[in-house]
């Protein structure tokens, strides 16, 4: 037996919190997103020259809405567990009659939203300032979806394992933040020497990059099934290890 | 339906090396308003959380209303309403707003939540400030959301862990009234606190809890009598033979102390006629006589041997 109601009401509260303070955590992705068009738009993009036959700005647009996707989605569930640990808020649910699996959905869900949000705003910010050609948008909207909630599950996780806000900056700031960079949003990994190519077949964000370019700008380092693939496979991956973890409850119980 | 309410048996819980709790047994009757007393660090709230799902035990039971915590969870949490001693805090919503969030987890949709949130915030003078959010609340008004979050589902067990810990006397005696008022409409109370009075007063029964063990158990009264130092001190005249001061219709022994006797007795106000009425035929002139009742404070300090401040 499920708590529908039960599950229904954390996720409209993991919405409804970040939609309530939505000036930091929608509208800085969208200020940076225009910057960044602005910045190689008007200025930059005489000096660099076309990507694969495209346009810089529009080479690295689908990045863009990768990194602002998974960074959001990421730091929903984590920064709201956290928030939860801290502020002595965890308890309303963990002696309400909610399963660890009702939880973990919720803010999952929670996450995901705000993900996809995140993500398809900047969709509509390249589609509107550039001219954005989304080829294949089903999975543009597919890969934002997975992605979101790959990296929802993800952030659910290092919010269960951080006790405090220093150590979740240090996952986001030497793990993430890094991998994001490195995964080929402001490249291709053609230009890169051969040992750093091979490395960057290790980063999965790699994949999901590549694999929202080819469904915007049919353009890609890697097979769009390789990436749709990894997608999944992270997706089960970390959705897992969340559900699991927050079943067990070992982290966020004595 | 079991008749008890709570029934704790052998619960033991270690942190690393130290015993949190060394085999806690406690009986709760449904309806019954009862108090865990104890020493800060005593157990009591490892006990109260392990009940309620925060906190894993290492071995014992806990069954609600007969039914298991851990097997049966949704089913023993439905049935209980937790007012922690912590204030927790919220920095984006509105109360009223919380409320709505702590019934719907409970699984009670907004409809159904709605006339039992309104009296609750009625009933607790939260009305006006009902679209505010936590932090702006005084400290006493923290206090009376804690308690109206934990009976938004109307539960039939209120758990409260030091509901009066840093309020002031005022609103310690609201909330007092206000538990005895859900108590006589049928709400079966467990209470934890190192406040004495507070025990005394509200409680049908008690157990002592000290060191992760339950001590002792019974109604403050019956605690007293047992373990408390009540007695009678008669001041006499200067001259008085002292000789001979047996008082036959209480078997009691007596100390004296100059031309103070002192004696030992369970119910001082019982035995002052008795004494006067003796002490009168015998020709001896009273100076003064006062009573000197016991409380759960004389008990606990029998007990182990120290203040329950320490």
């Amino acid at each position: 037996m499920i708590n529908w109601v039960g599950l229904y009401t954390l996720t409209s509260r993991e919405v409804g919190r970040f939609f309530s303070v939505y000036r930091q955590t929608v509208i800085p992705g969208l200020i940076s997103s225009v910057l960044y068009i602005l910045i190689f738009g008007f200025t930059l993009e005489q000096r660099i020259s076309e990507i694969q036959g495209i346009s810089y700005t529009m080479f690295i647009l689908p990045g863009l809405i990768m990194m602002n996707t998974l960074t959001n989605a990421s730091s929903n569930t984590s920064s709201s567990m956290l928030q939860m640990k801290l502020l002595q808020q965890l308890p309303d649910l963990l002696t309400a009659p909610l399963s660890g699996f009702e939880i973990a959905l919720a803010y999952i869900i929670g996450g995901t939203v705000r993900g996809m949000v995140n993500g398809i705003l900047v969709l509509i910010v390249g589609v509107v300032l550039i001219d954005l050609p989304v080829h294949d948008i089903a999975g543009t909207l597919l890969f934002i979806f997975l992605v979101s909630w790959a990296f929802s599950s993800m952030g659910l996780v290092m919010g269960q394992i951080a006790e405090s806000w220093d150590q979740l900056a240090m996952i986001q700031n030497f793990f993430l933040t890094p991998l994001s960079f490195l995964g080929g949003v402001f490249y291709s990994i053609n230009m890169l020497p051969s040992w750093a190519q091979s490395l960057s077949f290790l980063n999965p964000i790699y994949y999901m990059i590549n694999g929202i370019r080819y469904t915007i700008l049919e353009k890609s380092d890697s097979p769009v099934s390789t990436s749709l693939w990894m997608a999944i496979l992270l997706t089960i991956l970390f959705t897992s290890l969340a559900l699991i973890m927050m079943q067990s409850g070992k982290r966020i119980k004595q | 339906m079991s008749e008890f309410a709570i029934q704790i048996s052998n619960l033991k819980k270690s942190y690393k090396n130290v015993h949190a709790l060394n085999g806690v047994n406690v009986n709760i009757s449904d309806g019954e308003f009862f108090g865990l007393l104890g020493p800060n660090g005593a157990g009591k709230t490892t006990t109260i959380n392990i009940l309620t799902g925060l906190v894993f035990k290492d071995s014992g039971n806990c069954l609600v209303f007969g039914k298991d915590t851990v097997v049966d969870y949704r089913e023993t949490r439905s049935k209980i309403g937790i007012a922690a001693q912590e204030l927790s805090l919220d920095w984006f919503f509105s109360i009223e707003k919380l409320l709505y969030f702590q019934a719907g987890y409970y699984g009670i949709n907004r409809i159904d939540a709605k006339s039992k949130i309104d009296e609750l915030l009625n009933k607790l003078g939260l009305e006006k400030k009902k679209d505010s959010k936590l932090r702006q609340l005084s400290g006493g008004m923290k206090r009376r959301f804690q308690i109206a979050k934990a009976l938004v589902h109307d539960p039939d067990i209120l758990i409260l862990d030091e509901p009066t810990a840093g309020v002031d006397v005022e609103l310690r005696h609201e909330l007092w009234n206000y538990l005895r008022e859900l108590h006589s409409k049928g709400k079966t109370i467990l209470l934890t606190t190192h406040y004495i009075e507070e025990a005394e007063l509200l409680c049908e029964n008690v157990s002592i809890i000290d060191e992760g063990k339950i001590l002792k158990e019974g109604s403050p009264k019956q605690l007293t009598e047992e373990l408390g130092k009540s007695g009678v001190t008669v001041q006499l005249s200067k001259n008085t033979n002292i000789n001979n001061l047996k008082i036959s219709s209480l078997d009691q022994e007596y100390t004296v102390e100059d031309s103070r006797v002192h004696f030992s007795v369970k119910n001082p106000e019982l035995a002052i006629p008795k004494i006067i009425q003796e002490l009168s035929s015998k020709d001896i002139a009273i100076y003064s006589i006062k009573t000197e009742t016991s409380s759960l404070e004389d008990v606990f300090l029998n007990l182990t041997g120290k203040s329950i401040n320490e």
